[in-house]
């Protein structure tokens, strides 16, 4: 009656299922609501989203802005500061397009990721602190825009974690966090 | 031998047990009617999966030999190409095979029936060795434009025509030796409408639907890339990364699901499990069917152009359905285990069913070192980067590679080297060259790839390494940056992950050895070493009788006597201890994405 290797016979529908197995039963299924109640509600009342405005866009139409953006802001010897909240970093093989950049601390920026080529992974870390990370794709016709607020000074590394061709070792970028003006 | 001389065209002798006039012949430690037509492709495609091991084995020297930058083996081209192989080797040659093995043995095998269509399962198996040879040329001539394809071939970063013409090829190959089992599992309900199918069926049939829904999305994937690299078609980058996610994780789903089928066949034949209850385990599995093919969204949760409900909904595969139907496996296998064994009379105490379990033989062990390592490693891993906010943290960092280490490695070639070796035991007939080593292997592959997968996952998520790459930890090109905080722990895994391979050649070296030098087990015989202790070998051999597994087998017949009437309060802890693990770690987990600087809208 209970090999998985024969008919099962008789009414098994019906058998009793045993007490610990119930309980566990429910466990599972109260913990299962937990998981997708917790993610759920962390979109709406948690800092950390991978959650952004996305916009087709070509390469062209992106390098066009890339170029206004670069000239409107203001080139220092650490990198650009950018001329408004926004900060455009474009991938290609194998750079960081608008990197490095200078940020102010406490400040929210809209983080422009756009692949120029092929795809790419934004891959950011402060170089003090290198669990602190988090990693984005990117893809070819695509700007996401995510917004983030640095809340400490620091220098951070941007890595490439999506294979984009042989090179691909080489692909760093520097984004470098100034304390804020107040 | 006089068999040998019987069977003029068999190949060194391993395609010869003798079957009566109707090509039967009864499986001494099964009971099952086994029919000359499956078992032989079972032999086929079981020997073939060990080839694509092996090699797949190979390269993971050179790639732990370069990924452990103090040894530095390859140049960073030479890395990506051999990292291709050993992807494609592994996770889909070596893996892939063994399932087909593994529908024939569920489907025809356990029913006692011929398999039908034998020119199909042919055709299917030269099909697929057409398309892995295509494979292996297309990657190791890989030359500009074209790039390594890596598991993944992400378009528009281009690949080698033949190797977009060489997967469709391995995909088609595969649906073509699916067709017998469905044929098979036809013909069953036709002719016996009103039976269920047994368990182990019922759960090679689910795996048979994913199969080929998982295969379809392969159809489209590597198809609209092949027409795309011929430049006939546009095919957008992003719709790319779902169809090779439909097909990319369907197939892992496939080889959950298959491992489980296994599990349920094994601990029962060689360790004397029950099934607890047939309602709650054939729910599981159809828990799996409707949820788990939405598992490909986990791959595009860092993905722009997505949704945030779709990748909440689909990522949860709907409110965590086939999570759930793993829990469910994760108590009713062990329970089984334990209430099959106190049955028998082999379990005083809380674990006594575990501690006086056949350990040293490795048809058992390698099973349950599966179960315990796949589901703490493999399994919670998996639903915390499956979480879309935690995933910012284990996207494409080494971390990943850490995880699916622990289900593929851990959980699903284990499994099937145990499939190896019970086919070895029980269809080509041969003793292992080692008993000593066959027991030793489990442990000692199972132990230090775990080792490695865990060491993968601190460097991951810690020190934020990132996966396909042979050089960021002791040098990135062109800064003074690195990651060389990893470096001790890289030590750990390099050292682990040697070892693991040598147990990997381990298992090679005792299933072709076995085959080539093992001596045979005469037909009729009951092969002692494999009489699980669920089957009381003792009985069996004292006293000369040929008490067979099966008739411990047998008692699960008995109607008078109802597993679930016996008490599961091991497993019952274990899985207590189970859920702690994975609240704790989930909690760390958001603790350390918490710590971030805000991000997203
Ligand atoms: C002793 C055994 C093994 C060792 C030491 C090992 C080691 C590794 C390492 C170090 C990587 C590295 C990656 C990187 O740079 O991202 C890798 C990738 C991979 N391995 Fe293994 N591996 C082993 C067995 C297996 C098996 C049995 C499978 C499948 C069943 C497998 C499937 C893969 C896959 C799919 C990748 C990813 C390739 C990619 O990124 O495209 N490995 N392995
Ligand atoms: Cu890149």
């Amino acid at each position: 009656m209970t090999s998985p290797l024969k008919p099962p016979e008789g009414n098994w529908w019906d058998q009793p299922v045993d007490r610990r197995e119930t309980i566990w039963l429910g466990l599972g299924v109260g913990w299962a609501l937990v998981l997708f109640g917790w993610m759920s509600a962390f979109t709406r009342v948690g800092d950390q989203n991978p959650i952004g405005e996305t916009y087709r866009v070509s390469a062209e139409e992106f390098r066009a802005k890339m170029g206004e953006y670069q000239d409107a802001g203001e080139e220092t010897d650490e990198g650009l500061v950018p001329p408004g909240d926004d900060v455009l970093i474009g991938a290609g093989q194998f750079y960081w397009d608008g990197l490095p950049v200078v940020l102010e601390a406490d400040r929210q920026y809209d983080i422009h990721l756009f692949a120029y080529d092929v795809q790419h992974g934004f891959s950011i870390r402060p170089e003090e602190t290198l669990s602190k990370q988090i990693n984005l794709q990117t893809i070819p016709g695509y700007e996401w825009v995510v917004p983030m607020t640095f809340d400490e000074p620091g220098t951070y590394r941007v890595l490439c974690n999506e294979f984009c061709g042989d090179g691909h070792e080489a692909m760093h970028g520097r984004l470098v966090v100034r304390e804020g003006e107040q | 031998m006089s068999t040998s001389s019987r069977h003029r065209l068999d190949v060194l002798g391993l395609f010869d047990n003798e079957y009566d006039e109707d090509g039967y012949r009864q499986c001494s430690v099964t009971g099952l009617d086994v029919h000359r037509s499956v078992e032989n492709h079972v032999k086929l495609f079981g020997v073939t999966a060990v080839v694509w091991l092996l090699v797949g084995g190979l390269f993971a020297i050179t790639v732990v030999g370069t990924r452990w930058e103090a040894i530095g083996l390859l140049s960073a081209s030479d890395y990506y190409i051999h990292l291709s192989m050993h992807a494609w080797s592994m996770l889909l040659f070596w893996i892939v095979f063994v399932e087909v093995a593994i529908l024939y043995v569920g489907g025809p095998m356990v029913l006692g029936r011929r398999l039908p269509l034998t020119k199909l399962a042919k055709a299917g198996y030269l099909v697929m060795v057409g398309g892995v040879l295509t494979i292996y040329y297309a990657i190791w001539t890989t030359s500009a434009p074209d790039q390594a394809p890596l598991l993944t071939a992400y378009i528009p970063l281009p690949s080698s025509p033949l190797f977009y013409a060489g997967a469709l090829t391995f995909v088609v190959g595969v649906v073509i030796a699916a067709v017998p089992f469905f044929v098979t599992l036809w013909r069953e309900k036709r002719e016996k409408p009103g039976e269920t199918l047994p368990l182990v069926t019922f759960g090679a049939f689910i795996t048979g639907i994913i199969a080929v829904e998982a295969l379809l999305g392969g159809v489209v994937a590597f198809g609209g890339a092949l027409l795309w690299r011929l430049e006939i078609l546009t095919f957008d980058p992003a719709a790319y990364r779902m169809w090779f996610w439909i097909v990319g994780h369907g197939t892992q789903q496939i080889n959950l699901v298959a491992m489980i089928v296994v599990w349920y066949f094994l601990t029962h034949v060689v360790g004397g499990a029950e099934v607890v209850s047939e309602k709650v385990s054939r729910t599981a599995f159809i828990l799996y069917l409707f949820f788990i093919n939405m598992g490909a969204a986990h791959h595009l949760l860092v993905d722009p152009g997505i949704s945030t409900g779709w990748r909440i909904w689909n990522t949860s595969y709907a409110f965590y359905g086939a999570t759930l139907a793993s829990l469910i496996h994760a108590f009713a296998i062990p329970a089984g285990i334990e209430a099959g064994r106190r049955k028998r009379g082999k379990g005083g105490g809380l674990f006594g069913w575990l501690t006086s379990a056949p350990w040293q033989n490795p048809m058992f062990a390698a099973p349950v070192i599966a179960i315990i390592l796949f589901g703490f490693l493999g399994g919670i891993t998996g639903v915390l980067m499956g979480q879309l906010q935690l995933n910012m943290a284990w996207h494409n960092t080494f971390a990943t590679v850490g995880h699916f280490h622990s289900t593929v490695v851990l959980g699903t070639t284990i499994t099937f080297m145990a499939v190896v070796y019970f086919v070895i035991r029980t269809m080509f007939m041969r003793r292992f060259v080692s008993n000593r080593l066959a027991s030793l292997q489990p442990f000692l592959y199972g132990g230090a790839m775990g080792l490695t997968a865990l060491m993968m996952m601190y460097v991951g998520i810690l020190y934020g390494v990132p996966r396909r790459t042979p050089e960021v930890v002791a040098n990135i090109p062109g800064t003074d940056f690195s990651l060389s905080a990893a470096e001790p722990l890289f030590v750990v895994f390099g050292l682990a992950a040697f070892v693991a391979i040598a147990g990997g050649a381990l298992f090679v070296v005792l299933a072709v050895g076995s085959l080539l030098f093992g001596e045979r087990i005469e037909p009729g015989r009951v092969d002692d070493s494999l009489l699980a202790d669920g089957g009381d070998a003792s009985l069996g051999f004292a006293d000369g009788t040929e008490l067979t597994t099966r008739e411990s087998i047998d008692l699960s017949q008995d109607p008078d006597d109802p597993v679930h009437a016996y008490e599961m309060r091991g497993t019952f802890v274990l899985c207590l201890l189970f859920l702690a693990a994975f609240v704790i770690t989930y909690i760390l987990n958001w603790y350390l994405i918490t710590q971030l600087w805000q991000i997203g809208a």
